[in-house]
C-alpha cells in the first residue's frame, strides 16, 4: 500500500436518497488494487447500496465515484466498458436459464470481447473446474443447487477477468449447508490476490480474508478498520452492540 | 401407473391431464371431425359442395396472405410498441402507449373501413394492402401489450446480471431478456394469431376477396346459403386448428429449459 499508487476505487462523499430514506450519507471509502474490503452492518444500513453504486447499478444523488481513474458518473465514461473491470456478484445468483452453464459463462467474453468459442469455452471449463462443477457444465442453472448456482455466478463474473470483484451479499439466499462452498471459493480467490468489495453477514470470512471491515449504519460509515482492531477492541458503541448481537 | 398422470385437486377430485385420454381430445376430435365432413360432402355430395370448394379455393388463399402478412407485421409492430413501452426514453414511451390506447379504443371493423377509404382511397392504396395495414396496425397494439408484459415479467436480476457484466441496454434485452421472455409471450401470442385469423374474415366487407367474401358472392349467386356457409365454417375450422396446433409445438420446443 503505497501513497504513489491511486486507490482503484475511490468513493469520495457520497449521498443517495429512496424517496424520504438516506440511504448514503456523505460515505467516502477507497479501496487499493489487491485490498480486501469486507462491509457489515445491520440491514438497511446502507451497504449494498454503496456496492452496487461502485458499478453504478445505482446512481448516487451526490459524490464522486472514481474507478480504475474513471469517475462513472462522468458523461465521457464508458460505463458499459468500465463495468468488464467489475465483477458482480449477487445475492440471487441471476444466472441466465436460457442459457447453460457454461453458456452462462461464454456469452459475455464472445460477445463483448469478441472471443471466440472455443477460447471462451476453454477459459470458462477452467473456471468450472476452479469452482468445482466442471461437471454441470452443460446442464442448466435451474438443475443445480444454490450453492452450485453461486459458484457458476462467481466464476461468470471471473469469466471477464474483472480488476475487481464486487459480492453483494453472496450467501445470504443459501441453505446453511451449501455457504460454505461458496465461501471456499471466495476465500480461493482472496488468496490468488483478487481486489475484492463483499457485503456479508458472514463474520468468519471477514475475520478470515479481509485487510479492512467497514462497519456502516444508517447510511454512513461508522468505523472501520482490520479485523483484529473490529472485532476485538471497536471504538464505538454502535459496533459494540451490532457486534454483541450477531456474535 | 395411470394414478401418477392425474392431477389430484384434493378431496377426491381429480381432472386428468389432457394427454390421459390419448386420440380423445378436443383437439383430434374437432380437427378428424372437420376434415372428415369436408371429404364426405365433397366426395359424396359432389353437388353442391364440390362447385363450393372450388370456389372458395381462392378466398382461402386471400385469407392465408393476408393471416401470414398481417402476423409477420403485427409481430414486428408488437415488438417495437412492446419495447417503446418498456423504455425509459419518454417521448417514445408516450408515443407507443398513445398508440395502443388508440387502437384498443377503437372497434377492428371501424378500422378497417377508415383505413381502407382513408389510405385507400386518398393515396390509392391497394385493397388487399389496406386490409393487411388495417390488420397489422390494429392487432400490432394488442401484441405490443403482450409483449410488454412478456418483458417485464423478467426478473429485475436478469437485467442487473447483463448490465453489469458489460452489455448494453440493447444487448441485454436482446441476448437476455428477449430469449427469455419468449416462454411466456408464446401462448398469448399464440391466441393472437388464431383470433387474427379469424378476424380476417372482417375484411370481407371491403373488396377483399377472402374466404368469407367468396362464399357470400357463392351463396348471394345460388341462394345455396346454408351449403356454402357450412363449408365456409368447416375450412376455417382447419385453418384455426392446425394453427393452434403449430403453436402448440412452437411451445413446447422453447420450454426445453426452466423446469421448476
Amino acid at each position: 500500500m503505497s501513497a504513489t499508487n491511486p486507490p482503484i476505487v475511490d468513493i469520495r462523499h457520497v449521498s443517495k436518497s429512496f424517496g424520504a430514506l438516506k440511504a448514503l450519507n456523505n460515505v467516502s471509502m477507497s479501496m487499493n488494487l489487491g485490498e480486501k474490503v469486507v462491509i457489515i452492518g445491520p440491514s438497511g444500513s446502507g451497504k449494498s447500496t454503496l456496492l452496487r453504486s461502485i458499478n453504478k447499478l445505482e446512481t448516487v444523488d451526490s459524490g464522486t465515484i472514481i474507478v480504475d481513474g474513471y469517475d462513472i458518473n462522468a458523461t465521457t465514461t464508458d460505463i458499459n466498458r468500465l463495468r468488464m473491470e467489475l465483477g458482480m456478484v449477487f445475492q440471487s445468483f441471476n444466472l441466465f436459464p436460457h442459457k447453460t452453464v457454461l453458456e452462462n459463462l461464454t456469452l459475455a467474453p464472445i460477445k463483448l470481447k469478441g472471443m471466440n468459442k472455443a477460447e471462451a469455452d476453454e477459459i470458462g471449463l477452467k473456471l468450472l473446474d476452479k469452482v468445482g462443477i466442471k461437471e454441470k457444465a452443460h446442464v442448466y442453472p435451474s438443475k443445480l443447487s444454490g450453492g452450485q448456482q453461486q459458484r457458476v455466478a462467481i466464476a461468470r463474473a471471473l469469466a471477464m477477468s474483472p480488476k475487481i470483484m464486487l459480492f453483494d451479499e453472496p450467501t445470504s439466499a443459501l441453505d446453511p449447508e451449501m455457504i460454505g462452498e461458496v465461501l471456499d471459493v471466495m476465500v480461493t480467490l482472496a488468496k490468488e490476490g483478487m481486489t475484492m468489495a463483499v457485503v456479508t453477514h458472514e463474520m468468519g470470512f471477514a475475520r478470515e480474508v479481509a485487510d479492512r471491515v467497514v462497519f456502516m449504519d444508517h447510511g454512513a460509515i461508522i468505523e472501520e478498520g482490520t479485523p483484529e482492531h473490529f472485532f476485538q477492541n471497536p471504538d464505538h458503541d454502535r459496533t459494540k452492540l451490532f457486534l454483541s448481537q450477531i456474535l | 401407473m395411470s394414478d401418477t398422470r392425474i392431477i389430484d385437486v384434493g378431496e377426491g377430485a381429480a381432472i386428468p391431464k389432457r394427454d390421459d385420454w390419448g386420440l380423445f381430445n378436443a383437439w383430434t376430435i374437432s380437427i378428424v371431425g372437420a376434415i372428415l365432413c369436408i371429404c364426405y360432402l365433397v366426395f359424396f355430395q359432389p353437388t353442391p359442395y364440390r362447385r363450393i370448394i372450388f370456389y372458395l379455393a381462392d378466398g382461402v388463399i386471400i385469407t392465408f396472405q393476408v393471416t401470414v402478412i398481417s402476423i409477420v407485421c403485427a409481430c414486428v409492430i408488437g415488438l417495437i410498441t412492446g419495447l417503446g413501452r418498456v423504455s425509459k426514453n419518454k417521448a417514445i414511451n408516450l408515443l407507443a402507449s398513445t398508440y395502443v390506447e388508440i387502437i384498443r379504443g377503437i372497434p377492428l371493423l371501424v378500422q378497417l373501413f377508415y383505413i381502407y377509404y382513408a389510405l385507400g382511397r386518398l393515396l390509392n392504396v391497394h385493397d388487399l394492402t389496406a386490409a393487411v395495414i388495417a390488420m397489422s396496425v390494429c392487432y400490432g397494439a394488442y401484441m405490443g401489450e403482450v409483449f410488454r408484459a412478456g418483458i417485464t415479467a423478467i426478473d429485475k436480476g436478469q437485467t442487473e446480471a447483463a448490465r453489469s457484466l458489460g452489455f448494453n441496454t440493447k444487448q441485454t434485452m436482446f441476448l437476455v431478456i428477449l430469449p427469455q421472455a419468449w416462454r411466456t409471450i408464446l401462448p398469448p401470442v399464440g391466441n393472437e394469431f388464431i383470433a387474427l385469423l379469424k378476424d380476417t374474415s372482417l375484411v370481407s366487407i371491403l373488396a377483399v376477396s377472402d374466404l368469407l367474401r367468396r362464399g357470400r358472392e357463392f351463396s348471394s349467386e345460388t341462394f345455396l346459403y346454408f351449403e356454402t356457409f357450412t363449408m365456409v365454417a368447416l375450412i376455417y375450422l382447419v385453418i384455426t386448428l392446425l394453427l393452434s396446433k403449430g403453436v402448440g409445438i412452437m411451445e413446447a420446443r422453447l420450454s426445453h429449459y426452466v423446469r421448476h
